[in-house]
């Protein structure tokens, strides 16, 4: 047994650890490091190289014609257009090809990199609608044609870019009847000035553009933000009315849904890093106030973390309920041959859920059990982890069930309890406090998981950390404060349960 | 429970019961019949089939063929409740299985107050009285880790009392114990057979067996090869295996 004061050693040598972490991640991130120097200053240079590109973007869909012309070329697909900007600051790629307006917020806050003279690709931008939805097509288009018409689009996008942004905000008229209910938007916000997040809110051109268009249907708007790939599966199965997201007409994509008139055009530029320029190293003060102080961006982890601790408090409650009904009737069946029915049904329950990513189970949760209704998602991802959870802890119940003494069971059951009553009474607290390591281990494990919530569009306390990555360009310290968070709040879980398992055990020892 | 007409002092008749595991026969086609107050001691070598024997009578082994009549209800019977059968006949088992996650007190008193037979003050009340019996009023409060093998051994013949049981079934109860606590549950188990209890005893200890039983049973080979008073069981033995056995173990 440990003494105290080896407890008291331990505890010292676990805080101190953490602090050694953070103390290394402030160092780091306060160090210059030198810029990769650049190779491609032109459309023909892109061949053979690394090239960037933002997952399902025109830029994705153009380059990837380099990628079997047999020149080496690869390409990186990123899902957020900023993650490819950090990896060519890095020196992992050495082209991002990108929308020019968001390339141009991009090297205005990045000065280390330039956009090229020569454009790759001029497109229009224009409005997904589901395919068959001509009624809203043909309301949309008559919105927009007005809208250019009346100067409001052009005043919208000037607001955003050159030299008099901020100067021509759209107000929506006062008195608008939005009767006609709502307009869900499915936007990906991490292109800036289309879409992006300031102080809290997503705000840009197509928001704007969007607002506008609601104000003229009299209908109400409503945006949800998601993985850019995942926009058309949205608007498509009706999770939304409308994709606005910079999104370009293309062949492949009229395949799977229809396209509004063009709201305006943009070309798609390469982004290179600018050997001339000097690298300027902020210290961590400057890095930390930008990241967490400024326009208040601590509120995306506090925002992010309450959700992660919704998610992760209810999908565990819920992975204990389905667990213990499942390790009951597997263990029933185990022991009297009963409820052939329902074991079969639970075997299938944990091949399928055991046998699949997490990752993958609350995509197709999202996307396609509820896939046409409009379902908050944070309880879409309570349902998700829930049912994954129960899965492992059903079979950490049942080991727990199977590890108790038979002669348990024979010694109830012969003072006349029935089956029922013995697994309440006898078997099951015991079976409970074997397990609680395991049960603890697998709460730990969920409470990691629930870092995937961000692919349904949710912000939990990873996503909160990638939203602040995506304004200040700062990879190091919204990464590393989310991982102390989780750290933290793992540490806590820990010594809980170890308290919860002294208490549990005293009974047992002489 | 049904009751019979014939208000004999039959408690439990054994026809031709038959446990087969797989291919290997453990009973074969036993037959007998127990009287109230009848104290019997069943002996034999390992693997003969005591245990199953015993345990088949409480159906914790489910017989392949055979009846069991409890006051003349065939136990066997699947349309019989045999949770309420079980609450009138106790059993006490080789390794006491006490609850580990109940003080003793709680231990006596579950099944009582479970099987709503009782009220709770009711039951404390019985398992102290049943506890000062076997001589452990003070560790009423305890936990059963706390306790010896001897004084585990008779929580467990307390908790199968606090029932109130027409039969008691001991299944080896001191075969896992130290040899110095041997004696204290023999004494409890012997007190028991004096209060008039019918008991079938599961036992290695001839001394013991000859001292309290009313009739003794040697099962060899999964069959009831001997049954005798205990004078003339040990001291003149008929069956060539039973004078075996006995010059064995004597």
């Amino acid at each position: 047994m440990q003494t105290k004061r080896q407890k008291n050693i331990y505890g010292f040598f676990r805080i101190f650890a953490v602090l050694f972490c953070v103390c290394t991640c402030m160092l780091l991130s306060s160090c210059q490091k030198k810029l990769a120097e650049n190779k491609v200053f032109g459309v023909d240079d892109l061949s053979g190289s690394v090239i960037g590109v933002q997952l399902g973007t025109t830029g994705d869909i153009l380059v990837s014609d380099y990628e079997e012309d047999g020149s080496d070329t690869t390409i990186e697909r990123f899902n957020k257009g900023n993650d490819a900007i950090q990896a060519l600051k890095q020196g992992k790629i050495d082209a991002v090809i990108i929308d020019a307006q968001p390339a141009n917020a991009f090297i205005q806050a990045n000065p280390e990199l330039m956009i090229l003279e020569e454009e790759f690709v001029k497109e229009d931008y224009a409005i997904s609608i589901a395919k068959g939805n001509t009624e809203l097509t043909a309301s949309i288009n008559k919105a927009l044609s007005s809208l250019k018409a009346d100067g409001t689009i052009d005043s919208i996008i000037n607001n955003y870019i050159g030299e008099n942004a901020g100067k021509s905000p759209y107000t929506s008229p006062s008195g608008v009847n939005r009767s006609n209910g709502n307009l869900i938007m499915a936007t990906n916000a991490y292109f800036k000035p289309y879409e992006y997040y300031e102080n809290g809110k997503i705000v840009g051109i197509d928001v704007d553009i969007a607002t506008a268009i609601a104000d003229y249907l009299g209908m109400n708007l409503k945006i949800e933000d998601m993985e850019f790939d995942s926009i058309i599966t949205a608007v498509s199965s009706g999770k939304a009315d409308i994709g606005v997201a910079g999104m370009t007409v293309t062949a492949d994509r009229l395949k799977n849904i229809d396209f509004s008139d063009p709201y305006t055009t943009s070309s798609q530029v390469i982004v290179v890093r600018n050997n001339e320029a000097v690298q300027s190293g902020s210290n961590f003060v400057e890095k930390f106030t930008n990241d967490f102080i400024t326009d208040n961006r601590y509120q995306y982890i506090l925002t992010g973390l309450k959700n992660t601790l919704i998610i992760a408090f209810f999908a565990a409650i819920m992975g204990i309920v389905i667990g213990f009904l499942v390790a009951v009737i597997r263990s029933s069946h185990d022991k009297t041959g009963n409820m052939k029915i329902l074991n079969a049904i639970c075997s299938v329950y944990l091949t399928i859920i055991r046998g699949t990513p997490a990752m993958v189970q609350l995509l197709i949760i999202y996307y396609i059990i509820f896939g046409s209704m409009n379902v908050n998602k944070i309880l879409v991802a309570v349902l998700s982890f829930g049912i994954n959870s129960g899965a492992y802890v059903a079979e950490i119940f049942r080991s727990g069930i199977m590890s108790i003494d038979n002669g348990q069971f024979e010694a109830a059951r012969s003072l006349g309890l029935t089956y029922n009553q013995t697994m309440i009474s006898v078997i099951l607290p015991q079976a409970f406090k074997n397990v609680l390591p395991a049960l603890a281990n697998e709460f730990i494990v969920l409470l990691k998981e629930t870092s995937i919530s961000g692919y349904i569009g949710l912000t939990d306390l990873t996503r909160g950390g990638d939203i602040i990555r995506s304004i200040t360009y700062d990879a190091m310290l919204p990464l590393i404060g989310v991982a102390l968070i989780y750290l933290i709040l793992v540490m806590i879980l820990s010594t809980l349960v170890k308290k919860l398992e002294r208490r549990l055990r005293s009974n047992e020892r002489n | 429970m049904s009751e019979t007409n014939n208000m004999s002092d039959i408690l439990l008749e054994v026809k031709g019961l038959r446990k087969v595991y797989d291919k290997h026969v453990v009973l074969d086609n036993i037959n007998t019949t127990v009287h109230k107050g009848e104290v019997i001691a069943i002996i034999g070598p390992s693997g003969c089939g005591k245990s199953t024997f015993l345990r088949s009578l409480n159906m914790l082994e489910i017989p392949t063929a055979g009846q069991v009549l409890f006051h003349g209800t065939d136990i066997t019977d699947k349309s019989v409740n045999i949770n309420e059968i079980r609450e009138k006949i106790g059993m006490v088992f080789q390794h006491f299985n006490l609850f580990p996650n109940m003080t003793i007190r709680d231990n006596i008193c579950l099944a009582p107050v479970k099987l709503k037979l009782m009220s709770r003050e009711d039951a404390v009340k019985k398992a102290d009285e049943l506890l000062a019996r076997v001589g452990l009023k003070d560790k009423a409060d305890t936990y059963p880790a706390m306790l010896s093998g001897g004084q585990k051994q008779r929580v467990a013949i307390a908790r199968a009392m606090a029932m109130n049981p027409e039969i008691m079934l001991f299944d080896e109860p001191t075969s896992a114990l130290d040899p110095e606590m041997v004696g204290e549950v023999l004494t409890i188990i012997k007190e028991l057979a004096d209060s008039g209890m019918t008991m079938l005893i599961v036992t290695h200890e001839m001394g013991f067996a000859k001292e309290v039983a009313s009739r003794c049973m040697f099962f060899s080979d999964g069959m009831i090869t001997e049954e005798n008073e205990p004078k003339a069981f040990f001291e003149n033995p008929q069956s060539p295996r039973l004078k075996e056995f006995l010059s064995k173990v004597l």
